[in-house]
């Protein structure tokens, strides 16, 4: 059964003004900056998933901690960040996968709204 | 003589010194800053250059944690939590009794830069962190911050006492660039000085 987490309303604000001051201002900085906006609103989410109890919290703070160690690479190894950015669509593609899989204790394969 | 050519050394390292190991603070502690601190961050880009010497800009100083946030809340570009604020703002009264076309004249920004460096020099010196900002919503920092519509705020300089920060770098990762990467003398393309 796929695991609800709590998040509150300042949490959901926050993201909120995250997602709509970025696309304000990716009007006007340079195209790449929206990976950035996009990578960072990832790591934002990734806090409060954990925070909120999510399961597989190991896996969630571990691809946070590698979001927030190379974010940065956006401004000092462009090539670097870009590898980046599509390993970590792969590996988030693996966990997405491994989660589809996965069989509940009763045998039935677990899906979201189970 | 010597003594004098001695002294003007000594100055100019330590002004180099201070302007070669100052870096962008990522992460601050919860400790504040003081308001001594603070007034000589303010002095400091007092004393920047100012085109026509028309000080067309306006400072204000945040504080209060609540409103610190509310500003992160419109700003993506602010990814630490500092203990204060310094937000650099136009003020496009000052700036029309000048005589001064903002759309037209790059000085403005120039201004704010100036500005700006002198603080992060400033708070460096000082044992303080830094980050300039310049990624946010000039309407969103305006409402937060109950700005009047005459103040545009350009640009938020983050302040706080350094927490450790530790970089992770790609291995064979771009190197630094050179005085020569950046300069040409005398004509485009030379790029020695003989």
């Amino acid at each position: 059964m796929s695991q609800g987490i709590v998040m509150s309303e300042e949490q959901a604000y926050a993201l909120l003004a995250h997602l709509v001051v970025s696309a304000e201002i990716c009007t006007f900085e340079p195209h790449y900056y929206g990976t950035f906006r996009l990578i960072d609103g990832a790591s934002k989410l990734l806090e409060i998933m954990l925070a909120g109890g999510a399961s597989d919290q190991a896996w969630l703070a571990s691809f946070k901690q590698e979001i927030d160690q190379k974010k940065g690479w956006m401004m000092w190894d462009r090539e670097g960040y870009f590898q980046f950015l599509h390993e970590a669509a792969g590996t988030l593609a693996g966990e997405l996968k491994r989660r589809a899989n996965r069989v509940d204790p009763e045998g039935v394969a677990a899906t979201d709204g189970d | 003589m010597a003594t004098e050519m001695s002294a003007r050394d000594t100055r100019a390292d330590t002004v180099m010194e201070v302007i070669r190991t100052r870096r962008v603070t990522r992460s601050f502690t919860a400790e504040p800053v003081s308001v001594d601190h603070l007034r000589t961050l303010l002095e400091a880009a007092r004393w920047a250059v100012s085109a026509g010497n028309r000080r067309i800009h306006k400072f204000l100083v945040v504080r209060d944690p609540a409103r610190i946030q509310l500003v992160r809340a419109v700003a993506p570009g602010m990814l630490a939590v500092p203990t204060a604020l310094i937000v650099i703002c136009t003020d496009t009264v000052k700036a029309a009794a000048e005589q001064v076309q903002l759309e037209k004249d790059s000085s403005t920004l120039i201004d704010v830069g100036t500005a700006a460096m002198n603080m992060m020099l400033a708070a460096h010196a000082l044992g303080l962190g830094t980050c300039p900002v310049t990624s946010f919503s000039q309407s969103g920092v305006r409402t937060v911050l109950d700005l009047p519509d005459s103040l545009i705020p350009e640009f938020i300089l983050l302040v706080g006492h350094r927490a450790p920060q530790r970089r992770v770098l790609r291995q064979g990762a771009s190197t630094k660039l050179t005085v020569d990467d950046l300069t040409y003398w005398e004509r485009y393309g030379h790029t020695t000085p003989e």
